[in-house]
């Protein structure tokens, strides 16, 4: 990208704007706001952002249903802002294709990352495929199907590779359990949150140095799952 | 008199009972008269005079005044008749026999008015009496109800079975319509088309609270009516006093949450005031430009800002979860869940906090699921270990445990090195505000462990402290079946790839 992103910051806490656009102009970019929905997605098509920031609790609309509107005609990056505690509209803003979530409050670091993560996916959909993630001392090989810990190649089972290849290919982004189940098992199988559990159990145990606390496979809790790489 | 079991008493019956009555009175007098008619002779009038009062008074005794009168006139025409010369004729030649006569008619309707009315007398007394012990039995059976539906069942009972209605209707409306409910008896039985024969008032002092209704066909006396009146007013005593009584509970309640609601208020603006004072004091000293821009103060005071900012969000956090589960809103969302993960993720979650302690996590392989809230669940792990970092010494050790129990419960242990708790403090620990040590010496706002007790609660558990031979421990139960379904055990494929 060579020209400075633009970013649209749908919210409508004042503070919240004015801080984020401070930050996000200091950090190179084009900063476009708006305090309500409609407001938004008229921004949004006049001039279209490059990621667009979105606060789920606005004033005249629903934030999931702005996420909803913005999806019939783009593809932008959208990460989602809530409070915590509002699981059920975090889970129903993802399924309706946002790219990521943010608790209310948050570090501006924990904003960067996402709005990094979210780039790295959009150019990534758009041409080549990353094959090789690496986390820590483990090395995934997509194209090989290949796991390797501290240069050791590990044994997964068909399943756990399916599952941390879904992870892997999408790391640093959050996955619903809904999205996992209907991918990594059947569709039909999407609210036996029971395997995903125990499969994660498994994957940890094989690639984690503490399996309790662990470093790549991360839960986000009430919602999916994400998984970690280096940057 | 009236036949038991048949509550409608026609007319037709009734005038038959009556009719009855003076037949046997008739009979009486006519089952006198034969003997005494073949016994003529021997007597003499004045005997037979005296032998005549003997049906008088016998009738007026067993079937009443009228009666009684009827047989003291009859008595005078047969002794007229049969007994005085000339026999067989309404005349009387002796001026003695018809000074008998005379004698006897004052003296028969005389015995026969005081019979009645001694006899009048005791119905009455016995009358009284029942109403009385009919009295005595409802307000002995209304005086330990505390509840308004209770009462009113009670009344409409009672004055079924006193008053042999159809069907009794009882509607109360309380004050302002608050209370208003309807009991109809026999309850069983459709409602009667007809408007009811009797409607009484149910009346406080304060004003009409309801109304009863009678159906039935014979109407009611004086003194039924009299009574009635008298159970309405019974019951309409006792329902004052119950709703009084809830008046009293509610205000205690309300009287209980105010003092909470100020506790609440007293206590969140010391600890939301705690970490403002903490940032703003950091905030500006950065700002005033006295901290140089690569000095370890300015690292320090933003770590503390930063550090705050998370501490305010907690309160904040914990604040929503309590008005949460006071308004009873909390609603887990449960799923299938790992306590193993939950925990990894709390201690995750906890990061620099726990430096100082050691933790020792005991959740077996083979702990089935337990279908809990995932994030509620951290709440709860969260404030126990929070608790326990902040009351055991540093470098002692923390230990998680959990395990099935037989009876389909998971029983979750968080055991600290902490001092232990007085045992009276134990059942309190887990109520709103309640701390062991003065408020001043530990931070908090003493509503983490309540907050736990409401999750636990919502999720059908139970929630307990108890204090071990060297430290302290939370201890909660879960149970693992889920609309009546067990934990779920997903097979695990075979290792190979």
């Amino acid at each position: 990208m060579n020209k400075s992103p633009r970013v649209l910051v749908i919210d409508d806490e004042p503070q919240i704007l004015r801080a984020l656009r401070t930050i996000l102009t200091e950090k190179k970019f084009q900063v476009t706001i708006a305090s309500r929905g409609e407001e938004g997605l008229a921004l949004a098509a006049a001039n279209p952002p490059d990621i667009v920031i979105l606060d789920l609790g606005l004033p005249d609309m629903d934030g999931i249903e702005v996420c909803a509107h913005l999806r019939e005609w783009t593809q932008v990056p959208i990460i989602v802002l809530s409070v915590r505690d509002n699981e059920r509209d975090k889970v129903a803003a993802l399924d309706k294709g946002a790219d990521d979530y943010l608790s209310k409050p948050f570090g501006i670091e924990e904003l960067l990352a996402r709005v990094r993560v979210a780039f790295r996916h959009s150019a990534l959909t758009q041409g080549h495929k990353e094959t090789i993630v690496k986390a820590g001392t483990l090395t995934i090989d997509l194209a090989k199907y290949m796991i390797t810990r501290d240069g050791l190649e590990v044994k997964l089972t068909a399943t756990e590779y399916k599952l941390l290849a879904y992870l892997a290919a999408n790391n640093g982004r959050v996955l619903t359990h809904q999205s996992i189940l209907s991918h990594v098992w059947d569709p039909a199988e999407a609210d036996h949150i029971e395997y995903l559990r125990v499969y994660m159990r498994q994957l940890r145990k094989k690639l984690e140095a503490d399996p309790e606390r662990p470093q790549f496979l991360l839960t986000e809790p009430g919602i999916g799952y994400r998984f970690i790489a280096d940057e | 008199m009236i036949p038991k079991g048949n509550i409608r008493m026609s007319r037709p019956i009734h005038n038959f009972q009556i009719l009855l009555k003076y037949i046997l009175a008739l009979l009486t007098l006519t089952l006198t008269t034969a003997p005494l008619y073949l016994l003529r002779e021997d007597l003499g009038t004045p005997l037979v005079a005296l032998l005549f009062l003997i049906p008088v008074g016998l009738t007026t005794t067993f079937w009443g005044l009228g009666p009684g009168i009827m047989v003291a006139f009859c008595a005078f025409l047969t002794f007229n008749f049969f007994f005085i010369e000339p026999y067989y004729t309404f005349s009387v030649h002796h001026t003695r026999d018809l000074l008998v006569l005379i004698v006897f008619l004052v003296t028969a309707v005389i015995i026969s008015q005081l019979v009645g009315r001694a006899q009048a007398g005791m119905t009455a007394a016995m009358a009284r009496e029942r109403e009385a012990t009919k009295l005595y039995e409802l307000s002995t059976s209304l005086a330990g109800l505390q509840e308004d539906r209770g009462i009113a069942r009670v009344l409409a009972e009672q004055v079924l079975q006193t008053f042999k209605p159809e069907q009794i209707e009882l509607s109360i409306n309380g004050y302002a319509k608050v209370n208003s409910f309807k009991i109809q008896l026999p309850s069983l039985a459709p409602s009667l088309a007809r408007n009811s024969e009797a409607s009484i008032p149910v009346q406080t002092g304060r004003g009409l609270v309801g109304i009863i209704h009678l159906w039935r066909a014979n109407p009611l006396t004086q003194a039924e009516e009299r009574l009635l009146k008298t159970f309405a007013s019974q019951g309409a005593m006792a329902l004052e006093r119950a709703w009084l009584a809830q008046a009293e509970t509610r205000t205690q309640v309300l009287e209980e949450s105010d003092r909470l609601k100020s506790a609440l208020l007293s206590s969140v603006s010391h600890e939301l005031r705690t970490p403002l004072s903490t940032i703003k004091a950091a905030i500006t000293s950065l700002r005033s430009g006295e901290v140089s821009w690569n000095s370890s103060a300015r690292e320090d005071l933003l770590a503390a800002v930063d550090d705050e900012t998370d501490h305010l969000n907690r309160l904040v956090g914990n604040l929503l979860d309590m008005s949460r589960i006071e308004s009873g809103a909390l609603k887990p969302k449960r799923q299938w869940n790992l306590l193993g993960e939950i925990v990894g993720s709390v201690i995750a979650s906890l990061g620099k906090l726990i430096e100082n302690h050691k933790l020792e996590i005991d959740i077996p392989e083979n702990l089935p699921f337990v279908p809990v809230d995932y994030v509620l669940m951290e709440q709860v792990f969260s404030n126990l270990i929070s608790n326990s970092l902040k009351y055991a010494p540093a470098d002692t050790t923390i230990w998680i445990h959990a395990q099935a129990e037989k009876d389909s419960t998971v029983h979750v242990q968080v055991c600290n090195q902490g001092p232990p708790v007085p045992e009276e403090h134990l059942a309190r620990i887990f109520d709103k505000f309640y701390r062991v040590t003065a408020a001043d010496r530990v931070t908090g706002t003493g509503l983490g462990l309540s907050i736990c007790k409401g999750i636990i609660e919502a999720h059908a558990g139970r929630i307990w402290a108890e204090n071990l031979p060297d430290g302290f421990a939370f201890n909660f139960t879960l149970p693992l079946n889920w609309e009546g379904s067990p934990p779920p055990q997903p097979s695990i494929e075979p290792e190979a790839i």
